[in-house]
């Protein structure tokens, strides 16, 4: 087969990859073996094709691979993630809630206030002695009352403004500290008609 | 009990390519029908061999780098909302390439329209080449690549072909992707890819002859009138 440098040049790719017929192939041997400028076409295509084949030729930034996972984390993973992550805020939120709830509750059975400093929740059933110059109503004998007193029905005491002694009146005192429910004090006021301390 | 000679074969066909090519594709298919059913922080795993490849066909066409990581990451999210598209018929590879190569084409396309330049020259792939006429060639060695300004002369080099050309070179000479992977992702025929490759790899040899310190180009002398190169 007489083949001219055309042909050589035309068929040097698939020379080098090998997909040529052995009979094509050994007769482009034969030329190149006889023709410098043939060889040197061959072989600076050979060069080529082993320096781009070089995977160290193309090496992308330092720290692309990071960014790339930390990208593709962010979108792709992102929603699943995000799932995770209400599940936890609302873990929290409920913990934080429950949590609210327990120390309220701790905070209306241990309370940090005195007893007297808060208005009765729990009227004793008698009539009670009040004094126009004192803050509390009493159980008449009680040895605290000092000066002219008046009798009333507790009710109206604590619609004056009067708050239940602290000494005749405990156990009444002490029947209310146990009720352990959390409610309003300004809600519980009104359903019992206790009004705020009259200005005196 | 078992027959050792059938043993013996099944341990010797373990050890072949073959079989763990085909268990490796298997390995990616159910990876993918995991990554579908919901299992996306699998997704990593399944492109993680293929993201150099893709980093490198992007770079070859939008040639710089940060444009180049741009592609990929654009590329692999494409892939991941498409993933339902994707049909096991087709090699996972070759599709993730096509995706890549669409995504740096229209990343230049953008580019190239603000500034109102072609994206491509329109050479003619009709017709044939001529390389230079050259007495011999001195290798470029391949350890010459450790030198920096070797590396930005290559890249340069390749950078300077026209975008179809460029194309089939790396995917055929850079990523060793065979002729009719290249033409699938490309959707160009293998007669295609055969004839820009060969212009490619002439062009550049033309490109990197004169060396890099001179030591190329002596043009090869012939009888008076059997000169191929006239």
């Amino acid at each position: 087969m007489d083949l001219k440098c055309e042909d050589i040049w035309a068929g040097i790719s698939d020379y080098l990859d090998g997909d040529l017929e052995p009979l094509q192939h050994l007769a482009m041997t034969e030329h190149i073996g006889q023709c410098k400028s043939c060889q040197a076409v061959l072989e600076g295509v050979r060069n080529v094709v082993s320096l781009y084949g070089n995977e160290n030729l193309f090496a992308p930034a330092p720290g692309f691979q990071r960014r790339l996972r930390s990208w593709l984390t962010e979108r792709v993973e992102g929603p699943k993630g995000s799932w995770w992550g209400w599940v936890a805020a609302i873990g929290l939120t409920a913990a934080l809630a429950a949590s609210l709830f327990l120390a309220v509750v701790r905070d209306h059975s241990n309370p940090l206030r005195a007893p007297m400093s808060d208005p009765a929740r729990q009227t004793p059933q008698q009539l009670v002695a009040v004094v126009e110059a004192g803050k509390l109503f009493h159980q008449p004998g009680c040895p605290v009352i000092h000066g002219k007193f008046r009798l009333v029905t507790p009710e109206e005491a604590l619609r004056e403004g009067y708050t239940p002694c602290p000494r005749c009146l405990g156990e009444d005192l002490r029947t209310v500290e146990q009720v352990t429910k959390p409610v309003e004090v300004g809600e519980n006021r009104d359903s019992l008609g206790v009004k705020e301390s009259p200005k005196r | 009990m078992p027959d050792p000679l059938r043993t013996w074969e099944a341990s010797v066909s373990d050890l072949t390519g073959v079989d763990r090519a085909a268990s490796g594709a298997g390995e990616e298919k159910l990876l993918i029908q995991r990554i579908r059913a919901g299992e996306s922080d699998l997704f990593y795993q399944l492109i993680r061999p293929y993201e150099r490849r893709i980093y490198v066909i992007a770079f070859t066409i939008v040639r710089n780098q940060a444009d180049a990581e741009d592609v990929v990451q654009e590329a692999l999210l494409k892939a991941f909302t498409h993933l339902a598209q994707f049909r096991n018929e087709a090699r996972f590879s070759t599709w993730l390439t096509q995706i890549a190569i669409n995504e740096a084409r229209m990343k230049l396309r953008k580019q190239h329209s603000s500034t109102l330049r072609p994206i491509d020259d329109q050479e003619n792939d009709e017709g044939t080449y001529t390389p230079r006429n050259l007495m011999d060639w001195r290798d470029i060695p391949s350890e010459s690549l450790e030198r920096s300004e070797i590396r930005a002369k290559l890249i340069a080099a390749l950078a300077s072909l026209a975008h179809k050309y460029r194309e089939v070179f790396v995917l055929r000479d850079v990523q060793h992707m065979t002729t009719e992977e290249t033409a699938d992702a490309l959707g160009i025929s293998t007669g295609l890819v055969k004839t820009r490759l060969l212009r490619a790899r002439l062009m550049l040899r033309d490109l990197l002859a004169d060396g890099f310190e001179g030591m190329f180009g002596k043009p090869a002398q012939f009888p008076k009138g059997t000169n191929p190169w006239t």
